[in-house]
Formats: C-alpha cells, structure tokens, sequence
C-alpha cells in the first residue's frame, strides 16, 4: 500500500512508488534544494515530523537529528515533514522557473 | 609530546579521541573508531579526476569576447578561488596531522588535502587556456590588497593552531619563556584553536567557496565559458565531501562522543564561532562589491550576490545548529542548484560519469557454469 507524504502546512499526495522522497516531492512542483542526489552532501536535509523513512543505502551527509535526507530515502509509513520555507513560496518558486 | 612519525607504544587506537591522543602508528583500517571517515575516503577516490579531461579551448574565445568588466570578475574569482584551494591544500596536513590520532581520520586528512592540489592545478589550467600570459595574474594574487585581506582571515585560526602545536611539540603544557616573552602551554587552549579552525574551514568549504561557484556558474547560465563551469562543478563536487567531512568532524566534537573536553569548548565557544559565520557571510558581501565595482552582469549583480551569501550562510548555520542573523528566505539563484547537482557530471562528451557507478562494480563470482558453453 502506498503511503501518504503530508506538508506540516496542509498538503498531502501519494507519491509514485520508485520515487525518492525528493522526486516525490518535486514531482509536486515544489522547488527542493538539492546538489549531489546520492546523500552526501547534506543539502536537501528537511525535518521529519512524525512517520519513518527507510534508506536504500545509509547517507555519508550528517544529518541533524529529527532531520532526513530525502533525495536517498522513501517513506516507510505515512510521513508528516516540514520545509525550510512556507510551502505557497516554494511551489510559486517552481511555476515561475 | 614530540611529535612521532611511529609511535611505539602498544595501544588501541580506536580508544583515542580524534586529536591530541596518541600519535598514530599502523595505518590500519580494520577496526576503526569512526567508520564515516574511510566511507568518505571510498566516496572521495570514485570521484577522481584530472583537469586536463575537461576542455576548455571555446573558453578562450569566449572569454576574449567578455567586456573588460566581465573579464575582471572571472579573472577575480579565479584568483580567489586559486588563493581558497593553496590554503586547502596545504593546511589540513600542516595543521592537523601532527595532532591526530585515529588512523582512518589521518587518511582522511590526506584524501582531503590531495583532491585540493588537484583543483589548485585546474586553475592553472585554466588560465592557461584563457591567457596568453597567467603568471601576471598568478602574481597578482598576493599584492591585490581585496585578496590579501581575504587570506588573513582565513588563514588566521589555521595559524594559530600550527603555532600553538609547534610550542606544544617543542616544550609540553605549562609555562616557557621564550625570546624573552613568557608562553603558556595548555592543551585545553589548543584544543579551542582546533575547534575554531574546524570552524573556520567549515565556513570556508559551505559560505565562500559556494559564492565563488556562483560566480563560475553565472557565466555558464549565459553559455560562455562553459569548459570552466565544467571543472568547477567537478571541483563543488569535492567541496561537498569535504563539507560533510568536517561537519562530521565537528559534530563529533560537540556531542561528546569523542573527547568530552571538546564538547565543552564547542558549548563555550558557541558565540566566537557563531561570529565566525557572520564575519564571513560580511567578508563575501565586500567581495562580490569588489567584482563588481567596475559594472554588473547579467544575471548576477553585487545585491544578487550578497543576497545568496546571505542565503548559503543561512543555510549552513541552521545546518550545524546555529541561529543565523539574516531572514531565512529563497534561493535568490535558483539556477545554481542545476549546476552544482553532480549526479551527471560529465567529463568528455561520450562519458557521463555517475559517481555510485565507479565504486565495487567489478562483478569476481565465477561459477562452473560460466565454462558450459566453452570448449577446448
């Protein structure tokens, strides 16, 4: 069964299954930052709220704690996370792109 | 506590704290205290490459196509760029190897400092391509005073550091009269040294190496001097291994984890390295005035790049724990995230390079079956 991605601002969709979380999340239109996509770098870091991720190989990026890297893992269970910035701003951000 | 190239005593390394333990002796890897540092070995050696696979010979083209102001803030954050990878050449060894004491971190260390030399030798590549003559801007390098400032402050922690553990090599803790002047010796102090040059190198890796590449990047948005961008996007990929390197470093400090004593001075010095990150997000704003004292390109201008500045130092500071001076807002050059993504670094046209494609691919099962449709 395919688990729920919600925004801690009130948005929620089902992401296609053999998306990374940051696919699933961009595939939403809304503009992640990211640079290497592999977990080391660190940069795409977004703040778990409730729920668990599951990583396909373990990130070499320090991650903060309560803080996930999505570009190397999937939702393990419905997920709640927060973004850096108000959702409205990031999505905006992507249709202007 | 002179230093050793081979420490004889009989101990267990994985026992000793990062820095100021033992000295290291076998360089083994097979039980380590920190595993993270030889992954990032591996990561780093699938990411090797030499600067002369890239080519660059429409850049000179381009860039004697460049208005003089366009010239001077590519030749500028050349220069500042080449001055960035001398000092990360070189100091990781000098500073830290003489106080380190976990084998797969010394390593590291070395890794590190290595793919640095292979950037500052991109540079002179580089403006071999570029220019007739590359030594006139070489030599410019230390007589230009906006340089110059830059290299005090980021060489002053690493300095510091050196200069303390060559005391502490030479005469132990305690107090020493050297040249007339009364020195005191402690290891908790040059444990604060280490802990601010960590510090600093982190600021130099996340906030002003990244405006450097915003500024390579910017002239590749227009498409001209493409070739350059190429390197560098090899070059960002490197930087963000060392970033995640020292963060690791760092981290490992002020959890306590590793030596309690260091999480101490990480909560003491809190404010001094806080004012680290915001010295230096002011450092880069006055820089990009610098370039671009002489007029604005299109695409990035002096607010664009004190807005990233602000931007990336953000960033990083939320990213290491800190709260940051500056309002946590949008990427102001969203295009950089295109440029810096390394999953498709591409060296030579007919060879994408994929960084996880390099690393155990070779495939040594070998089973009778192989042989089955093998005669002789």
């Amino acid at each position: 069964m395919a688990n729920i991605v919600k925004i801690q601002d009130g948005y929620s969709f089902l992401p296609r299954a053999e998306a990374t979380l940051l696919e699933a999340l961009e595939s939403e239109n809304i503009a992640m930052e990211y640079q290497c996509r592999q977990g080391y770098c660190g940069c795409c870091q977004i703040k778990l709220i409730d729920g668990d991720v599951e990583y396909q190989e373990e990130p070499l990026a320090f991650v903060q704690e309560g803080h996930i890297l999505p570009c190397c893992c999937k939702a393990n269970s419905d997920v709640t996370v927060a973004l850096p910035q108000p959702l409205t701003e990031l999505q905006q951000r992507k249709a202007s792109a | 506590m002179a230093y050793t190239t081979f420490n004889q005593n009989n101990f267990d390394a994985t026992k000793e704290p990062m820095f100021f333990g033992q000295n290291v002796n076998v360089a083994r890897y097979d039980v380590q205290k920190f595993s993270i540092f030889e992954q990032l070995i591996e990561k780093q050696l699938s990411f090797f490459w030499r600067p002369e696979e890239v080519d660059l010979s429409n850049d000179r083209s381009d860039f004697a196509k460049l208005p003089e102001h366009e010239q001077h803030i590519f030749l500028s954050n050349l220069k500042y760029q080449t001055l960035l990878d001398s000092i990360q050449g070189r100091s990781p060894n000098v500073a830290l190897l003489p106080i380190v004491s976990l084998p797969e971190l010394e390593t590291w260390i070395e890794t590190w400092a290595f793919s640095e030399t292979i950037h500052s030798r991109s540079y002179t590549h580089i403006m071999r391509n570029v220019l007739t003559d590359p030594s006139k801007v070489f030599d410019d390098i230390i007589s230009n005073d906006a340089i110059v400032s830059r290299a005090t402050a980021i060489t002053r922690h690493y300095d510091a550091l050196i200069e303390g553990v060559q005391l502490y090599s030479t005469f132990g803790e305690g107090e020493h009269t050297i040249n007339g002047e009364t020195i005191t010796v402690s290891r908790r102090d040059l444990k604060k040294k280490l802990y601010l040059t960590l510090v600093s190198v982190n600021v130099l890796e996340a906030i002003r190496f990244y405006v450097s590449f915003a500024c390579s990047f910017a002239f590749a948005e227009r498409a001209t001097m493409e070739g350059n961008a190429k390197i560098i996007k090899l070059i960002a990929r490197d930087e963000a291994l060392h970033l995640t390197g020292t963060q690791h470093m760092l981290q490992l400090m002020a959890s306590g984890r590793d030596d309690p004593e260091m999480a101490e001075i990480a909560t003491e010095l809190k404010d001094e390295a806080r004012q680290i990150f915001i010295d230096a997000a002011e450092q880069e704003k006055e820089w990009a005035a610098y370039l671009f004292r002489d007029g604005s390109m299109i695409g990035l201008n002096k607010e664009i790049l004190a807005d990233y500045v602000e931007y990336i130092t953000t960033q990083r500071m939320l990213a290491v724990g800190f709260e940051s001076p500056f309002e946590n807002k949008q990427n102001p050059l969203p295009w950089m995230s295109s440029w810096l993504n390394s999953d498709n670094v591409q060296v030579a046209p007919q060879e994408v390079e994929v960084s996880s494609y390099l690393v155990g691919q070779v495939d040594s099962d070998v089973d009778t079956d192989d042989f089955n449709d093998f005669s002789l």
